[in-house]
């Protein structure tokens, strides 16, 4: 064949005859070299003030301790004593409680509201400052997004007030503040947008012709959003599930602020141990809390390959 | 003969030498050997996934070569970077810079050689006016209609002064009406430079309308590169016969056989070649009319007829039918099997 | 995070579904959820001298801002305003730097881009409060004193670096590496490619970045709040003064660090916008 790929119409370069001798360019980095200099500082940071501290409270986690210092050691009992308190499988159970819960509402509110977004709304501007909307309190601080809900849901807070201004209750409701209701409150608040984001960059991958095309085929409103829209958006719910779950396991602020006193979190159980200055127990939690929350990452990572997703 | 040898008369713009491109195990391009003479428009032609693209690529420097060299003006320009080859390439997407006018989209080649702004800005401003855009130079490449950023993008392709202009699907994105005004452009343009252009393309029409050396591709490989007459009278291979269209490849005695579908006519078996079916299809396309047939072997055939031809003898679907044509203008193809 | 795409322009006339009602109603109440709390606060700063921290508002003043200025319990305030705004620029300088060379780098595929990836992965789900113990624990174990602009910036930077790494990708996938290609044909050298091409096409993006940077940094709390040392962040007086203040100031302060973020994130989006316009061609002497 490749003779007869010589063209018709050029006269053949004569026998023997080789092409020129090529220039040689002049010195270039290889493209993994360039690649490795551009992510170098990157990854400098990211190795030392990530993994080598976490890999510090893994080995610290392993020392002994006692009121004046921590000593270099390799014993278990920090891990065993930790095992074999009830009040740590309570004080999981409680913060997963809350995760479970909150993960359920965000993604209930999260998927419709960029269902809403992507779907409903047809001028791209409305759709731009609506989502803007949605977004831009994610950029104010978390602490006075949390504090903001003392004086609305307090005894005497503006929702009690208005009530019974409208003569819906007697007596001031008591359980809004300073509760695990209080608490779930503001998370919902705080991370719902975590949702919203990665689902909405999901449905607006979706060629709106394949929901005019299953409605075409018969397909019902319900079912189109089940068996089309649903998988097509798997990958952005799992990636805010695993942004709000991370965030509900890892959080101690809103706890200690909205629960009263009547939950703990892990991390301030944890931040407890760190005042006293008892790291090595403090090590052992948290690389409990690490292994825990890797696990359940890894497991809803299953779901989406989140580099494919992110680099393309 | 390591150098280019000064008194001999340069007869090739641009030489491929068993230029292969190898994309992990998969080979885009196979060993392809071709030479453009000298001041020629050249088309790529080919289905998409032929590798056409690929080759332009390699020619521009944008891919590196995995095998074999590439020479431009006798010069082997295999491993040198894109801009000092003497190529300059229009993209299909026209990648006009999005925060520059245009006269700075013209201007940055020599922005990039450290030439003046009043100097750049000038001779952006001759190019400008050689696309006749010289009166919307300050507007944002945004602001442009589609076949004006193909302007900007060609003027600013040309202020490099290169040996040879590479273009990947210049007017796949204009509408069919500006296309040919474009392509007749395109034409005056490279007779007036006289310099080669490299013109990748899908469309057999653009490729016959434009082309001195027309190279047809299909799975890395060239199929056949010659005159478009050429490889419309004498196609080299049944895929070549398909795919620039207007032919019938059929069986013949001695292997497959191209007869162009306007040679054929319908008619009653007799001494000359025919063959037997019924008709598909009957299109109505203005100066003739298009007979689809299915013939025996449940392959299509098609009779192009003279309009009045048709309409003093007009059949209808589902007829039976006899296709004749002459001994002389049936031309023999390959066998399948030579082909690989 | 932009929700894009060209949608089909649909007919304004076409009836719209019961589902749009619904999910509008649920889309307002949402926003109410989301700003409504934020507003009170902002109302109850404003509160008259003898006011409390719930409603009603007794008269209307700015004594609580005032408040924040004069020597006593705010006298920190200030102060750890600046620090905060300091901190946050500098967050924001190295974060854009390091994302945008990153995200360059990421474009190929490397050995140990995986690893990488997965570090920033990881760096960005951590329990927040065990990166500052992790550092925490290191400085302490080298007997180095945290302080706000080593440690506590380091731990910052754990946290805004994944973030921006991850909106950089997103920048380079709406950018069509053609444009890098003509550069290179009219023979502009790697750097003035950079230079004149890829950094002002993606100019846009890389600022919504920065302001990203900044304000995480501005509001951080769980992150800094073992390493920062002696001298505290706002958030970090703000949340010292949750428990011990019981007057409106702290919302005034809340109202005025709020009015900070919507500052600039307004500015940037302003900015932006502008430049978009300009590149669409805001109407120029032909």
């Amino acid at each position: 064949m490749s003779a007869s790929a010589e063209p018709a119409t050029a006269a053949a370069r004569p026998a023997g005859m080789a092409a020129p001798a090529r220039r040689k360019r002049r010195f270039r980095l290889a493209p993994r070299a360039i690649s490795w200099l551009q992510v170098g500082p990157l990854a400098f940071i990211l190795i030392t003030f990530f993994a080598l501290p976490t890999a510090t409270f893994l080995v610290v986690s392993f020392w002994d301790y006692d009121r004046v210092g921590i000593y270099p050691d390799f014993m278990l009992d920090n891990y065993v004593e930790l095992l074999t308190t009830p009040a740590t499988y309570r004080v999981y159970l409680s913060s997963l409680k809350f995760a479970f819960i909150v993960w359920g509402v965000t993604l209930f509110l999260g998927f419709n509201i960029a269902h809403f977004l992507v779907f409903h709304v047809r001028s791209s501007a409305v759709r731009t400052a609506l989502f803007l909307a949605c977004a831009i309190p994610f950029w104010t601080s978390g602490i006075i997004r949390t504090i903001a809900w003392i004086p609305f849901l307090g005894r005497n807070g503006a929702f009690n007030q208005t009530l019974m201004g409208a003569g819906l209750i007697e007596a001031p409701l008591d359980f809004l503040l300073f509760s695990p209701f209080a608490v779930i409150v503001t998370y919902i608040h705080l991370f719902t947008l975590l949702m919203i984001g990665p689902i909405a960059n999901s449905l607006s991958k979706i060629d709106p012709a394949l929901l005019e095309a299953a409605r075409d085929a018969g397909a019902s409103r319900w079912r189109t959003m089940v068996d089309i829209v649903i998988p097509l958006s798997k990958t952005g719910i799992a990636l805010g599930s695993i942004l709000v779950f991370t965030q509900v396991m890892g959080d101690f602020f809103v706890v200690k602020a909205m629960s009263g006193g009547q939950s703990a979190s892990i991390v301030s159980a944890l931040a407890t141990e760190i005042q006293a200055m008892q790291y090595p127990p403090a090590s052992a939690s948290a690389m409990i809390l690490v292994v825990f929350v890797a696990l359940m990452v890894a497991g809803m990572m299953r779901v989406v390959d989140v580099r494919k997703e992110l680099v393309r | 003969m390591d150098h280019p040898v000064p008194h001999l008369e340069r007869r090739f713009d641009v030489e491929l030498v068993a230029a292969t491109k190898r994309y992990g195990g998969v080979v885009a391009v196979d060993r392809v050997s071709l030479r453009i003479p000298r001041a020629s428009y050249c088309c790529l032609l080919g289905p998409s996934g032929c590798g056409k693209t690929s080759t332009l690529r390699m020619i521009a420097g944008h891919e590196t070569v995995s095998d074999g060299d590439i020479l431009i003006h006798d010069e082997n320009v295999t491993d040198l970077a894109p801009a000092e080859r003497g190529t300059a390439m229009m993209f299909q997407s026209y990648a006009l810079f999005p925060h520059l006018s245009c006269l700075d989209n013209v201007a940055f080649s020599l922005k990039a050689r450290g030439v003046p702004k009043a100097q750049r800005h000038a001779k952006a401003m001759e190019y400008l006016a050689l696309v006749h855009m010289d009166r919307l130079s300050h507007r944002m490449p945004a602001e442009l209609s589609g076949g004006q950023q193909q302007r900007v993008a060609l003027a600013r392709a040309l202020i490099t002064e290169p040996r040879v202009l590479l273009l990947d699907e210049p007017l796949s994105a204009l509408d069919p009406f500006l296309r040919t005004r474009v392509r007749e452009e395109l034409k005056r343009l490279q007779r007036e430079l006289g310099i080669t252009f490299i013109h990748v393309t899908h469309s057999q029409d653009e490729a016959m309308a434009l082309a001195d050396l027309m190279v047809v591709m299909d799975e890395g490989r060239i199929r056949q590169a010659a005159a478009p007459r050429e490889v419309f009278e004498r196609p080299a291979d049944s895929f070549v016969a398909k795919f620039i269209g207007g032919h019938n490849v059929l069986n013949g005695p001695d292997g497959l056989i191209a007869v162009r579908a306007d040679r054929c006519r319908l008619g009653a078996p007799g001494d000359q070649p025919h063959i037997a079916g019924r008709i598909a299809a009957v299109e109505y396309l203005g100066t003739t009319v298009r007979l689809a047939l299915t013939v025996g072997d449940g392959e299509g055939a098609s009779i192009l007829l003279p309009d009045e031809l048709f309409f003093a003898n007009p059949v209808q679907m589902g007829e039976e039918a006899v296709m004749v044509w002459r001994e002389q203008d049936s031309h023999p193809l390959d066998l399948p099997a030579a082909a690989e | 995070m932009m929700v894009g795409g060209a949608r089909r322009a649909r007919d304004p006339r076409e009836k719209r579904p019961w589902t749009f009602y619904a999910l509008a109603t649920l889309m307002g109440a949402f926003l109410l959820f989301l700003y409504g709390p934020m507003a009170v606060i902002y109302i109850l700063s404003f509160q008259g001298p003898d006011g409390g921290v719930t409603f009603p508002m007794v008269g209307f003043s700015t004594t609580w801002f005032e408040e924040i200025w004069k020597p006593g319990q705010m006298a920190n305030i200030p102060v750890a305003f600046w620090r905060s705004v300091a901190l946050a620029s500098i967050v924001c300088g190295i974060t854009v730097v390091v994302a945008v060379a990153a995200g360059l780098g990421f474009r190929r595929r490397f050995p140990g881009s995986g690893v990488l990836f997965y570090l920033a992965v990881a760096s960005l789900v951590m329990p927040s409060l065990l990166v500052g113990f992790g550092i925490g624990l290191g400085f302490r174990l080298f007997d180095w004193k945290p302080d706000l602009f080593t440690s506590a910036l380091a731990a910052q930077l754990t946290w805004t670096l994944p973030f921006g790494l991850f909106a950089m990708f997103a920048v380079f996938n709406r950018f069509n590496r053609a444009y890098e290609e003509a550069a290179t044909d009219l023979g502009a050298s790697a750097f003035q490619r950079l230079r004149w091409v890829t950094l002002p096409i993606l100019a846009p993006g890389i600022i919504g970045v920065a302001m990203g940077a900044f304000t995480l940094s501005y509001d951080e709390y769980a992150r800094s709040t073992l390493v920062a040392g002696n001298r505290n962040t706002l958030p970090l007086e703000i949340y010292a003064l949750i428990s011990s203040s019981t007057s409106p100031t702290l919302f005034a302060i809340g109202t005025l660090t709020t009015a900070v973020s919507f500052l600039v994130i307004g500015g940037t989006l302003l900015f932006i916008r502008r430049m978009q316009r300009r590149r669409a061609g805001a109407a120029r002497p032909a």
